[in-house]
């Protein structure tokens, strides 16, 4: 049902004043959504959290039911765009919180909607694991 | 006196020696009680519980996807119109000094005597800070949106 593609990403590099950790994390956002539009299972498979607490539509997602959502994804059928996003690190913790928009391709319509979203990753033995993702349409 | 007795127990709860000693269930009970508090506040207008339990750099997206600050929301806690705060199927996801959880609150209140009632699912992040959990932070979305 979904299908990502990142057709421009806000900014993968280090940013002035930015941890490392923070522009790990920034780089991860770029390559999860990369992931997603290559339906790269592996890869996210890596990135998520096996405890992942994903919230998409005000319903909580297990990890297992989103990766089988990416995998059964057919092309063309929806594009994301990130449009904002900043990071901040606590120690091993990085909250991202961003925009980004999404148009839905259902037979010959586009619907566009933008999000809010807020992204927690914590860094586990060296690697920084998304563990919890969730977004809000913007009603403006 | 109320709002002594609230700060005292948040005190009392938030406060930890080192989340290290503590049993998973111990941290978890920790903040769902804060949790609580946080709920209650809204009802009590109580910024000062507030203060206590998020972080300085605290960020919050509301249901309308709204970014808040934490001196929006306390703000926004001072002038509360809530009258009735009651959270159901909290989880707490522990991730060493990192916790995650997830819950859907109930509130009902009276606005300018209109009275209104709203249900919606959250999901906060708490991080171990000098000695103490604090929300670093949160976002409530509509339940099926």
């Amino acid at each position: 049902m979904v299908l990502v593609c990142a057709t421009s990403l806000p900014g993968s590099g280090q940013k002035a004043g930015e941890t490392d950790g923070a522009t790990a994390v920034r780089v991860l956002e770029g390559e999860r959504v990369k992931a997603q539009s290559h339906n790269d299972n592996q890869t996210l498979d890596l990135i998520f959290d096996n405890a992942v607490v994903y919230i998409e539509n005000g319903q909580v997602i297990s990890k297992g039911d989103y990766l089988l959502r990416v995998k059964s994804a057919k092309p063309q059928q929806q594009r994301i765009v990130l449009e904002t996003m900043t990071v901040r690190t606590v120690e091993n913790t990085a909250i991202v919180v961003g925009t980004y928009s999404k148009t839905d391709v259902q037979g010959g319509n586009s619907l566009l909607k933008r999000w809010r979203f807020v992204d927690t990753w914590v860094n586990k033995k060296g690697s920084w694991m998304l563990v919890a993702a969730a977004a809000v349409p913007l009603s403006k | 006196m109320k709002t002594l007795m609230l700060v005292a127990l948040l005190a009392s709860v938030v406060t930890s020696a080192g989340y290290a000693q503590d049993a998973d269930s111990d941290v978890e009970a920790k903040i769902l009680a804060t949790e609580h508090m946080w709920g209650q506040a809204y009802v009590s207008k109580d910024p000062k519980a507030l203060e206590r339990i998020l972080d300085d750099a605290f960020v919050n997206v509301d249901s309308d996807g709204i970014l808040q600050t934490k001196a929006e929301v306390v703000a926004e806690v001072r002038t509360s119109t809530v009258v009735q705060f009651l959270t159901e199927s909290m989880v707490v996801h522990l991730h060493g000094n990192t916790a995650l959880v997830t819950g859907i609150f109930q509130l009902k209140g009276v606005d300018r005597g209109k009275p209104y009632a709203q249900r919606e699912r959250f999901v906060d992040t708490w991080f171990h800070k000098n000695g103490q959990w604090v929300s670093i932070a949160g976002l409530v979305t509509r339940i099926g949106q």
